[in-house]
C-alpha cells in the first residue's frame, strides 16, 4: 500500500505519542486497581504526569558511563520504534513492512537496551535483575510463541494488518478469542509474564535485590523507565486486542477492548505473591504450554 | 588456464608462500594481499554459471572432474573471505607475539593456506571421487588448525581425527554403495538412477552418506568434538575453523539432496505411515542440535567455549534451513551461512583481542572492560545483536526467513524449537559481554589498552558487513538466489531491502530499510528527549548502591559467577550427560573388542588392523 | 541553640525575566510537589510509623508520595528516629548518592535536639549540624497523621519554592564537613565527590571550600569515573 511520505512521517511521530498518552492513563488504572484491591483510595488523575515530569525535571543525577546513556536511549527509543509497527484505527505506520514477528524481535531491542545499560552500572543487583528478566523472558516467550503460531497459522498471515480486517470483516464470530480459546487463555498466561506484573515481577524484587535494574536510575534514567512502562502497558495490551479481540474498529472500541484486556492481568497481580524464578519458568513452561499446544492440535485438525 | 584454474593454483601457491615467509610480519602482510588476490579471482567467475576446471585424471574408466557451480561459488566467497580477514587479524602485532610465544606462526599460516585449497578442491568436486578426495583433505587440513594451542587443543584434534576418520570411512562406504548400484561415479548417473532406489537401499544411504557429512557439521549425536576442538586452539585458528570449517559437512550434504538422493525421496521416505518421514527425522536432529548445544553454551564459564557451542546450534538452524527446501526456507539457510561466518568470526576475534590484552577468556575473571577497550566492545556488541538474530543485524532476516518457511510447512514444534534456541542465545550472549565488558573493572585491569589496529580493523570492517548487510539484505540474497537456481529450486522474491512473501502459503513481507530506518529515528527521538533534561555526572563505579555499605576497590561488587542461577536450578538436573556416556561407551566397547583381538592374535594396532580389514572388505565389494 | 539561617530564595525574590519561565518553573515545582518519593530506609524506632501512613488507613499514595528503595531514585530521605554516630555515616552517605532536589524530614524528637537520647555519648544530636533538615517533626513517635501533616506540609514548601536545604549542602559543604570530620574524625570521607558535582552544576557558593574540604582533599581516594579510552599512556593523570 502505497501512502504519501508525509502521511508516514506523521504517523511515525504520532503512533508513539499517542500510546504514550494511553499508556500513562494504563498506568494510572494500575494503581487504582492495586489502590482499590487494598480499599486504599489510590492516586490522582494525573499521577503518572507528575511522575515523569518530576523524574525529569531533576537537576543532578548520576551516570555510570556512556553505555548507560546509550541503554536508557535504546530503551526509549526502542519502544517508540515498535509503536510504529503495531496498527491502530487509522494508522497503520509500517506494519505492512514487518509482520508479527518483526514486532516481537523488535519488542526485544529495549530489554537489551536496558540490559546494556544495567551492565554498566557496576552493581550485582542490577544484574542478578537483568539476569532474572532474561529468565522470565525465556519462560514466558515460550507460550507467546505458540500462540503466536497458532495465529498465524489459523489467518494464514503475520501481516498484522490482515489480521485485524480478516477479523472485523467476519464479525465477532471469526475474532481469534472465540476461534482460538485455548490459545487466547494461553496468551494471558504470557501477557503476565510480558507486562512483568506478580507473581512475575522477580526481577523487580523491590526488597530483596533493591528494585534489580532500577538500581542505579535515578533523574531522566528513571524518568525514561517510566515512560518505557507506559509504551509497554500499551503495546502488550494492542497486540493482544489485534490477535484475539479482532482490533480496533474505532479508536473507541480499541481502547474499551485493551483497558479490559489489561483489568485481568493487573487483578491477578495485586492478589498474589511472587514466585521464584525456577517457579516462574516451571509455571510457564508447564501449562500455558500444554494449553497452547492442545489449542495447536484442534486448530491443525480443522 | 581459466578462471577456477588459476584460483586454485593461486589458493596452493598462498600455501607455499605461508611455508616460506609466515614468520615475518611483511610474509604476513604479503598472505593477507594473497588472499585479497584469490577474492579479485573468485569474482572473475561467474557465479551464475558453471566452470569446469581443464584439470582432469584418470583412473580406470572414471575421469575425476572439477567445476564451479552457484553452490560453490556462495561458499567458496565465504571461505576467501574469511581467510582474508583471518589472515589481516593474524598479521601484525598478533603475529608477532604469537610467533615470540610459541613459533609455529608457520604452521598456523600453512594451515590456513592448505585449508583454503583443500576446502576450494572440495567445494570444486565434480564426481563422487573427487568429493571424497576433498573432504579427507579437508579433513586432515583441518588438524593443522587444531593443535596449535598446547596440549589440550591436540587432545581435543585426537578426538576430533577419530570422528573426521569415521565421517570419512561412512561416506566411503555411501560411495562404494552408490558405485555399486548405479555403476557409476558421475552425478548425473546417478541422480536418474537414484529414482529407483529401494527404501531399504535409500535409508542406508542416507545414514552413511548424510550421517558422514554431518559428522563434521556437528550435528546430534556427532557434535561432542567440536567445541574443544575450536576453542582450545589458538585465536586466529579458532576463528577461520568456527566460521566456516564445519559448513563444508553443509556442503556436501546440499550435494547429496541436489545430486545423489533429491529431497523429494526423502520426504516419501516414511518411517511409520504417512506420518514421520526421513525429512522430518533430519529435521528434528536439526532442531535438536539448535536447542541442547545452545543451553550447554549458556553454562560454560570459558568464552572461547561459549561461541564455540554457539557455533554446534547455529549449524542447526542451516541444516533445518536447507530441508525445508522451499523458497524462503533454503534462501534462509543459506544467508545464515554467510551472515554466521561474518559475525562468528568477528566475535572470536574480539574474545582473541581480550585474551591478547588481559591473558585471560574466563568470564569469572573479567570485568568492566568496555572503558578500556571500547571499539572491541563495539565489535561484541555488534556480533551478539547478529547472533541473537536481533533488528536490524543480517542474523535476524536469514533467521526470518527460516522461521516463515517452517511457519509455512506447518511445523509448530519446529518453530518453537528455533525460537527456544534463539533465546537462549540472547542469555547466553548476555552473559558473554556482561561478564567481560560490564561491570565492575577489576583492578588488574585499570591499565589494559585497546586492541592494536592490525587487529582492530578487521574486526571493525566485518561488523560493518554485518550491519550493511542487516540493513540491505538484498546485497547477499542475490548470490543466495544463484545458489538456488544452481539447487534447481525456485528463487526467493527479494528486493534490496528484504523479502516479498506472495507465492508461500502464509504472507507477510519483510523491509529491513523501512524497520531499520525507523528504529533510528525512535532512538534519536529518545536522545532528543534525553538530552533535553538536565545533565548527568559521571561517577566511579564505587559510588554506587550497596545497602549504604562504603564500596572499597577490594570489594568484588560484580555479579558474574553463576549468572543465571535460577534458570540453571532448573535445567541442570536435565543434563545427564547422554551424549557423553555414548560416547564413552562406543570408545569403552572399541577398546574391549581391541582387547580382545589383541589377546586373540597378539597383534598391537588393533585400529589399524580394524581399518585395514575393513577397507579389504569395502574393495571386494566393488570389484 | 541558635540555628545558622538557612538562606532561601523565596518566589517573591524570583519575580523576574519572562513570564514564561515562571510559569514553566512553577508548573515544574507543582508536579515535584505532587510526585515524592520516599526513600523506604527506616533509621530508627520512629519508622514503625511509615507502614501505616502507606497503608490502607492512611494512604500516602493519594498524595503522590510512594516508596522508592535506592537513594538513586528517591526524592526525600526521612530520618525516623535516633541517629546513632554509626548510622550517621551511612545516612551521610545515602544523602550524597541522592539526586537533586533532595529533602530531608528529620521525624521524632530525637533529631531535633536528641530527644530521649540527649545524653548519649553514641548518638547525634542535632541532625542539622550534618545535613539541610528541610522539615522536622517532633513526637516520639509521632502518629501517621501528623507524619502525613508534615508531609504536606513539605508539598506547600517546596510548591512555593522554599524547601532549597540541598542548595544549602552544596553552596556551605565546608561547615557541613566540619562538623562532621568533628564526629567521625579526619579522615572521613564517603564515595561522592560533592565539591565536583557542585562545579558541574554550577551550585558552588564562597563558603563550598574551606579548611575542612583541604584536609579532606589530603586523603581523599581518587573519585574520577573511568573514562573510555583507546590507550592508557595518552591519558594525564587526573586529580
Amino acid at each position: 500500500m502505497r501512502m504519501g511520505y508525509q502521511e508516514l512521517i506523521v504517523e511515525l511521530l504520532l503512533m508513539p505519542l499517542v500510546a504514550f498518552i494511553v499508556g500513562m492513563f494504563m498506568v494510572l488504572m494500575m494503581r487504582k486497581v492495586a489502590a482499590k484491591l487494598q480499599r486504599r483510595i489510590g492516586p490522582p488523575l494525573l499521577q503518572p504526569l507528575y511522575d515523569i515530569v518530576k523524574l525529569h525535571s531533576k537537576t543532578t543525577q548520576i551516570s555510570h558511563g556512556l553505555i548507560h546513556d546509550i541503554g536508557i536511549v535504546m530503551a526509549v527509543g526502542g519502544y517508540i520504534a515498535a509503536e510504529t509497527l503495531l496498527p491502530v484505527p487509522g494508522m497503520n505506520g509500517i506494519a505492512e513492512k514487518g509482520g508479527l514477528i518483526t514486532l516481537l524481535y523488535v519488542m526485544m531491542i529495549p530489554s537489551l537496551g536496558l540490559a546494556l545499560g544495567v551492565g554498566q552500572c557496576a552493581n550485582p543487583n542490577g544484574s542478578i535483575g537483568i539476569s532474572r528478566a532474561l529468565t522470565a523472558m525465556l519462560a514466558y516467550d515460550i507460550p507467546f510463541v505458540i500462540v503466536m503460531f497458532g495465529v498465524a497459522w489459523h489467518f494464514g498471515t503475520t501481516n498484522l494488518v490482515e489480521l485485524i480486517s480478516i477479523q472485523q470483516a467476519g464479525g465477532i464470530s471469526t475474532w481469534g478469542a472465540v476461534q482460538m480459546p485455548l490459545l487466547a487463555l494461553a496468551g494471558l498466561f504470557a501477557l503476565q509474564g510480558m507486562l512483568g506484573k506478580q507473581p512475575f515481577e522477580i526481577y523487580v524484587a523491590p526488597a530483596e535485590i533493591a528494585t534489580g535494574p532500577m538500581v542505579e536510575m535515578g533523574g531522566k534514567y528513571l524518568g525514561g523507565l517510566f515512560v518505557m512502562q507506559c509504551f509497554q502497558l500499551y503495546t502488550a495490551s494492542v497486540l493482544y486486542v489485534t490477535l484475539f479481540l479482532g482490533g480496533g474498529e474505532n479508536w473507541l472500541f480499541l481502547l474499551v477492548k485493551a483497558f479490559g484486556v489489561l483489568l485481568i492481568p493487573f487483578t491477578v497481580a495485586f492478589l498474589f505473591p511472587r514466585f521464584r524464578t525456577e517457579d516462574l519458568v516451571r509455571l510457564m513452561w508447564k501449562w500455558p504450554v500444554l494449553l497452547g499446544l492442545i489449542g495447536l492440535a484442534f486448530i491443525s485438525a480443522r | 588456464m581459466n578462471a577456477l584454474d588459476l584460483l586454485l593454483s593461486a589458493s596452493l601457491g598462498t600455501a607455499l608462500i605461508a611455508f616460506i615467509f609466515s614468520r615475518f610480519l611483511m610474509g604476513r602482510m604479503l598472505l593477507t594481499m594473497l588472499y585479497a588476490v584469490q577474492l579479485v579471482i573468485l569474482f572473475q567467475i561467474a557465479p551464475a554459471s558453471v566452470v569446469v576446471s581443464e584439470m582432469t585424471f584418470q583412473i580406470w574408466d572414471h575421469t575425476l572432474r572439477w567445476q564451479f557451480d552457484g553452490i560453490s561459488w556462495f561458499f567458496a566467497l565465504i571461505t576467501i573471505g574469511s581467510a582474508f580477514f583471518v589472515s589481516w587479524f593474524a598479521s601484525g602485532e598478533y603475529g608477532k607475539r604469537f610467533e615470540t610465544d610459541t613459533g609455529s606462526s608457520r604452521l598456523l599460516h600453512v594451515g590456513l593456506g592448505l585449508n583454503v585449497f583443500s576446502m576450494l578442491l572440495l567445494l570444486a568436486s565434480g564426481d563422487l571421487l573427487s568429493l571424497f578426495l576433498g573432504w579427507e583433505l579437508v579433513s586432515w587440513s583441518g588438524v593443522l588448525l587444531m593443535v596449535l594451542g598446547g596440549t589440550d587443543s591436540r587432545a581435543a584434534a585426537v578426538r576430533y581425527v577419530t570422528y573426521a576418520i569415521t565421517a570419512g570411512m561412512a561416506v566411503f562406504f555411501g560411495i562404494i554403495l552408490l558405485y555399486t548400484w548405479t555403476g557409476s561415479l558421475a552425478f548425473e548417473q546417478i541422480i536418474s538412477a537414484s529414482t529407483s532406489f529401494s527404501p531399504a537401499q535409500l535409508w542406508l544411504l542416507t545414514a552413511l552418506l548424510i550421517g558422514g557429512f554431518s559428522i563434521k557439521m556437528g550435528l546430534m549425536p556427532f557434535h561432542l568434538w567440536q567445541a574443544p576442538a575450536y576453542a582450545l586452539t589458538a585465536g586466529p585458528a579458532m576463528a577461520f575453523l568456527g566460521a566456516i570449517s564445519a559448513r563444508m559437512g553443509l556442503f556436501a550434504i546440499i550435494l547429496v539432496l541436489v545430486k545423489m538422493i533429491s529431497l523429494q525421496q526423502l520426504i516419501e521416505l516414511y518411517i511409520f505411515a504417512d506420518f514421520f518421514s526421513a525429512r522430518d527425522l533430519l529435521a528434528w536432529i536439526a532442531a535438536i542440535t539448535i536447542i541442547l548445544p545452545t543451553y550447554t553454551a549458556l553454562r560454560q564459564t570459558d568464552a572461547r567455549l561459549l561461541l564455540a557451542w554457539h557455533g554446534i546450534g547455529q549449524g542447526g538452524y542451516m541444516m533445518l534451513g536447507i530441508l525445508m527446501m522451499d523458497r524462503m526456507g533454503s534462501a534462509g539457510g543459506l544467508m545464515h551461512v554467510f551472515n554466521y561466518a561474518i559475525y562468528q568470526a568477528a566475535l572470536i576475534m574480539s574474545v582473541v583481542a581480550i585474551i591478547h590484552r588481559t591473558g585471560t577468556a574466563d568470564l569469572n575473571k573479567l570485568g568492566g572492560l568496555v572503558t578500556r577497550m571500547p571499539l572491541t566492545f563495539v565489535v561484541m556488541l555488534i556480533g551478539i545483536i547478529g547472533l541473537a538474530g536481533l533488528p536490524p543485524m543480517s542474523g535476524f532476516v536469514s533467521k526470518w526467513m527460516i522461521y516463515r518457511s517452517v511457519l509455512n510447512e506447518g511445523m509448530p514444534l519446529i518453530f518453537l524449537a528455533t525460537v527456544i534456541g534463539t533465546l537462549g542465545t540472547i542469555l547466553s550472549v548476555y552473559k558473554l559481554i556482561h561478564n567481560s565488558f560490564l561491570g565492575q573493572l577489576r583492578v588488574e585491569h585499570h591499565k589494559v589498552a585497546e586492541a592494536p589496529w592490525s587487529m582492530m580493523i578487521p574486526m571493525l570492517l566485518l561488523s560493518a558487513i554485518v550491519f550493511v548487510t542487516g540493513v540491505m539484505p538484498g546485497l547477499v540474497l542475490e548470490y543466495v538466489a544463484l545458489v538456488q537456481q544452481a539447487m534447481g529450486i525456485s528463487t526467493v522474491n527479494f528486493h534490496l531491502g528484504g523479502i516479498d512473501s506472495s507465492g508461500s502459503s502464509i504472507s507477510g513481507d519483510l523491509d529491513m530499510i523501512w524497520v531499520v530506518i525507523v528504529l533510528f529515528s525512535g532512538f534519536a527521538i529518545g536522545a532528543l528527549l534525553f538530552l533535553s533534561s538536565g545533565k548527568s555526572r559521571r561517577v566511579n563505579q564505587l559510588d554506587n548502591y550497596a545497602g549504604g555499605h562504603f564500596l572499597t576497590a577490594r570489594n568484588q561488587y560484580h555479579y558474574s559467577d553463576n549468572f543465571y542461577a535460577g534458570l540453571m536450578h532448573q535445567i541442570r538436573p536435565w543434563y545427564r550427560g547422554s551424549f557423553k556416556w555414548l560416547e564413552e561407551s562406543v570408545i569403552s566397547i572399541t577398546t574391549s573388542l581391541g582387547g580382545l583381538f589383541k589377546s586373540f592374535f597378539h597383534q598391537p594396532w588393533t585400529a589399524n588392523w580394524l581399518l585395514a580389514g575393513s577397507t579389504l572388505i569395502m574393495i571386494w565389494l566393488v570389484l | 541553640m541558635k540555628d545558622f539561617p538557612v538562606p532561601v530564595e523565596t518566589a517573591e525574590q524570583k519575580k523576574g525575566g519572562n513570564i514564561f519561565t515562571n510559569v514553566f518553573d512553577e508548573l515544574i515545582r507543582f508536579a515535584q510537589s505532587r510526585s515524592l518519593f520516599m526513600l523506604h530506609y527506616c533509621t530508627g524506632c520512629g519508622a514503625i510509623e511509615l507502614p501505616p501512613a502507606m497503608t490502607s488507613r492512611f494512604d500516602m499514595e493519594r498524595l503522590g508520595i510512594q516508596p522508592m528503595v535506592t537513594p538513586r531514585q528517591a526524592d526525600i530521605l526521612l530520618i525516623t528516629g535516633y541517629v546513632s554516630v554509626k548510622t550517621l555515616k551511612r545516612v551521610i552517605l545515602t544523602y550524597e548518592q541522592m539526586g537533586s532536589p533532595k529533602y530531608v524530614i528529620g521525624i521524632c524528637s530525637c533529631t531535633v535536639n536528641g530527644g530521649m537520647y540527649w545524653q548519649s555519648y553514641a548518638t547525634a544530636k542535632k541532625l542539622n549540624d550534618y545535613m539541610p533538615v528541610d522539615l522536622y517533626i517532633a513526637g516520639c513517635m509521632p502518629r501517621p497523621e501528623a507524619v502525613i501533616s508534615g508531609l504536606r506540609q513539605l508539598m506547600e514548601k517546596i510548591k512555593s519554592d522554599q524547601a532549597n536545604g540541598w542548595q544549602d549542602y552544596y553552596k556551605r559543604y565546608d561547615y557541613y564537613l566540619g562538623n562532621q570530620q568533628r564526629l567521625f574524625g579526619d579522615n572521613w570521607q564517603t564515595p561522592t565527590d560533592v565539591i565536583g558535582e557542585a562545579e558541574h552544576y554550577g551550585l558552588t557558593g564562597p563558603e563550598t571550600e574551606g579548611k575542612h574540604t583541604a584536609l579532606l582533599q589530603q586523603h581523599q581516594r581518587p573519585l574520577e569515573p573511568l573514562e573510555m579510552r583507546l590507550d592508557p599512556a595518552k591519558v594525564k593523570e587526573g586529580r
